[in-house]
């Protein structure tokens, strides 16, 4: 396979499952700010501190506090997040890339694929969209959802199982990998997250009932932790996707299980075997942060190595101006 | 629906000559019939379904000049062009007659010039050519062949008589709206579809494959085969993922390939793979860094000297942009009669040459009577429209053409032959056509039966193309 294709593949699929975490999250915490009773009261003096968390989960602080300088009106958290173009990560954005990528690699991918994600592109850049999310926003996020879910079952349905796919799985648990660890490590900022934070942070991974049977008592800060990072059968624990991570770099590269071929598979065999081993003390031991930011390290680690290794052996660039300008030329000249 | 018709004196594909009213001609009964009982609703439903079908595929072409890379759907109309079984034949020999006369053209031009030599054709207008290539001369391409693909525009005149009007020997875009406003129909009016007894046009990417195929200079082995796009911002970028999906090859950009011993090689996830033959939609100019523009980001450093080596095979061959000028066109059906011994099945419409000095002086007597055309622009661009231009354009066209007398032809105004056409609040009026035929060259020479056929929008226009407000129609080739 082409090694721009398998780029455009994994990024298609990373960007698709950016967009359901978010619109999950948004969702979840939008419930929750209805309930305003059961808030502490500083909170509901500000309603956008009640959304800080929000923004340093999706990395949108800044940009968000960019656009906050220009404009004369408090910006709407939950819209930021959701439909602005400033921060390039909002879910709009998010559905614009994927569909950007997924126009590259058309010839790839099913004509399921495309109609869907193309019709659910051009939604989300109408009218109608903004208009729903306006009037139901709970039926905005619930489409989003829905569609992303769609989009999960075309892939396991409509292609071949073949390379292309794997490209596409390891970008979709890489990406999940990041967004709970990063979902974690804003629970484990607040000191004493309330009992009703812990299971809105479960309900945004949609893992409230999957919790419920692995962990019958209290829900506390440290069983979501070991839940989320350790579970052994919950799809989006850290553990589980690591070792889909580690399964599908070994398919791609035909190297054994528990051996290592290159850098991303040492790296992603070491994580594994770390988390298959440890329990929340371990966690415990190092702080939650620290533990957090050391997997999140770890993560964009692989990611590197395996562009590396695949798509993009090391090629002399001088700055990033310098690539910018490219993407510009190269722009101009496709038109001529 | 057609009612309130008007003919207006202009050749009309569906009623024929102008003159009493005498009914539909014998070929289009069905579709007359079929549309006279169609309700307005109905044809707005139509229409919607076909245009929300477009969008939501994705067969757009990107509007240039706005940053945000708009993506407008190409208009279809719902009307099909209709060619019976015998005008159908009569064109078919007519373009491979010419596609084999311009073909030993180039090999000609790039080899002996045989043809120069004997006065035919002057050496100016073969090396002043804009797309005339030194590189290539002496150099044997695969099989002989120049021109792979080939797409050529035909007119009808006032008395319905079928003219060549351009020839289009780099990279012709359009095959991909020729199969997909098939499909769009098919969807429409199925029914009707089936009863006109229709020929298909789906094999169009086997053959273009085949066509491919024949090139691979390494013969004994599975060819290699890749599509080569300036990528996805290029308003053609719908038509080169479609056609290589269909294909099923690789679609690739520059920076996939990479030339190493001047052999042409693409970056795969398992290492290199070597590439037999491209099918580049990447004008000469572009495709290598080394030997034609410098600041090329989209082509590939080292792969004319891969080619010149025979190393990999391109489609189009470089240099067949010869044929594509205005003035070149002129000489055809000399070429025609010089190579083939025959006389040319089509017609070309009268041309006048500005480095000819009685042209010159019919040219600018009759500026006014006259289009005026620069020998390479395409796509409607530098163009004088005689009979609606301003005094002060014709003075410029003037100096222009004394100027730069080679790179100037004249022809008379052919007034083009009318279809109906699906206009504002679905009225039915009559809109001017040009039609595009595709030309396949390989082991042999493959014209699937059909075309692009393009449609004026604008009321009175002549300008058919989709830069400049034109839209699309689905042609039918009968089977009898």
């Amino acid at each position: 396979m082409l090694s721009r294709v398998a780029n455009s593949l994994y990024w298609l699929s990373r960007y698709i499952e950016r967009t359901e975490n978010l619109a999950r999250l948004v969702d979840v915490n939008r419930y929750d700010s209805l309930d305003g009773s059961s808030l502490a009261e500083s909170e509901v003096d500000d309603s956008n501190a009640f959304w800080e968390p929000l923004l340093s989960v999706t990395c949108t602080e800044e940009a968000y506090a960019e656009e906050q300088e220009k404009s004369e009106r408090e910006i709407d958290v939950t819209w930021f997040v959701t439909f602005s173009g400033s921060s390039g990560n909002s879910i709009r954005d998010c559905i614009a890339q994927a569909r950007e990528n997924a126009r590259m690699v058309r010839d790839q991918i099913s004509e399921e694929m495309w109609l869907e994600l193309n019709s659910f592109h051009l939604f989300m850049q109408s009218e109608k969209a903004e208009t729903l999310w306006e009037s139901q926003p709970e039926d905005f996020y619930r489409r989003t959802i829905k569609f992303c879910l769609l989009f999960a079952g075309l892939i396991d349905s409509t292609i071949r199982q073949d390379e292309a796919w794997q490209f596409i799985q390891i970008g979709k648990y890489l990406e999940r990998a990041d967004k709970i660890t990063r979902l974690l490590d804003m629970l484990a900022y607040q000191k004493d997250p309330s009992r009703m934070k812990l299971a809105s942070a479960l309900r945004s991974c949609s893992a409230f009932s999957a919790f419920r049977s692995e962990y019958r008592g209290e829900i506390t800060l440290n069983n979501v932790v070991g839940f989320l990072f350790f579970s052994e059968s919950f799809p989006r624990s850290v553990r589980v996707c690591l070792r889909h991570i580690d399964d599908y770099l070994h398919a791609i590269s035909g190297s054994q299980v528990g051996t290592y071929w290159n850098e991303a598979e040492r790296l992603a065999g070491n994580t594994l075997a770390q988390l298959n081993f440890s329990s929340i003390e371990n966690v415990l031991e190092v702080g939650h942060h620290e533990y957090i930011d050391q997997l999140q390290t770890r993560f964009n680690r692989i990611g590197e190595c395996i562009f590396q290794t695949y798509i993009l052996p090391p090629v002399p660039v001088d700055s990033d101006d310098f690539v910018s300008e490219e993407v510009i030329e190269r722009k101009q000249q496709q038109q001529q | 629906m057609f009612t309130n018709y008007q003919q207006e004196g202009f050749f009309d594909e569906m009623f024929g000559l102008p003159g009493a009213y005498a009914g539909p001609l014998d070929h289009y009964t069905l579709v007359h019939e079929r549309l006279n009982g169609l309700k307005p609703r109905e044809l707005d439903e139509k229409q919607w379904l076909v245009n929300n079908g477009f969008l939501e595929q994705g067969i757009t072409f990107t509007v240039y000049g706005d940053d945000a890379g708009t993506e407008r759907i190409f208009p279809f109309d719902l009307l099909p062009r209709i060619i019976p079984d015998a005008e159908w034949s009569h064109l078919e020999k007519g373009l491979k007659q010419r596609i084999m006369a311009l073909n030993t053209f180039l090999q000609d031009i790039y080899h002996d010039a045989r043809i120069v030599k004997d006065g035919i054709v002057p050496v100016n207008v073969v090396q002043e050519a804009a797309h005339y290539r030194p590189e290539m001369v002496g150099v044997d391409v695969p099989q002989d062949i120049y021109l792979q693909i080939c797409g050529t525009d035909i007119i009808r005149d006032a008395e319905g008589k079928y003219l060549v009007l351009e020839d289009n020997g780099r990279c012709p875009s359009g095959a991909s709206y020729l199969l997909e406003n098939r499909e769009a129909m098919k969807r429409a009016f199925p029914d009707l579809y089936r009863r006109c007894g229709v020929r298909p046009v789906d094999n169009y990417p086997e053959q273009l494959l085949k066509t491919l195929q024949y090139l691979s200079p390494r013969p004994g082995q599975e060819p290699v085969c890749v599509l080569l796009t300036p990528g996805v911002y290029n308003s053609a970028y719908f038509e080169h993922t479609f056609l290589a999906r269909k294909m099923g090859i690789e679609i690739v950009e520059g920076r996939d390939l990479i030339v190493i011993d001047h052999c042409v090689f693409m970056r795969t996830t398992k290492g290199l793979v070597q590439v037999d033959v491209i099918y580049r939609r990447i004008d000469d100019d572009f495709i290598d860094p080394k030997v034609f523009r410098k600041d090329s980001m989209l082509g590939v450093p080292g792969i004319m000297e891969a080619y010149l080596r025979g190393n990999v095979a391109l489609a189009n061959a470089v240099g067949t942009g010869v044929a594509d000028d205005k003035v070149t066109y002129a000489y055809v059906p000399d070429m025609i009669r010089y190579y083939l011994g025959e006389e040319p099945i089509l017609d070309n419409i009268p041309t006048y040459l500005g480095w000819k000095k009685d042209d010159q002086k019919f040219m600018l007597e009759n500026l006014k009577e006259l289009v005026v055309k620069a020998a390479n622009e395409s796509g409607g661009y530098g163009m004088l429209m005689g009979p609606s231009s301003t005094e002060a354009e014709r003075k410029e066209f003037a100096i222009k053409i004394k100027d730069n007398p080679r790179n100037y032809i004249a022809q008379p105004v052919v007034s083009l032959s009318r279809h109906p056409t699906v206009c504002n609040e679905h009225l039915i009026e009559g809109r001017h056509i040009d039609f595009r035929p595709f030309i396949l060259f390989g082991e042999e020479i493959e014209i699937v039966p059909g075309g692009l056929t393009r449609v004026a929008l604008k009321k009175g226009s002549l300008v058919v193309n989709s830069s400049q407000g034109g839209g699309s129609k689905d042609s039918w080739v009968l089977r009898k």
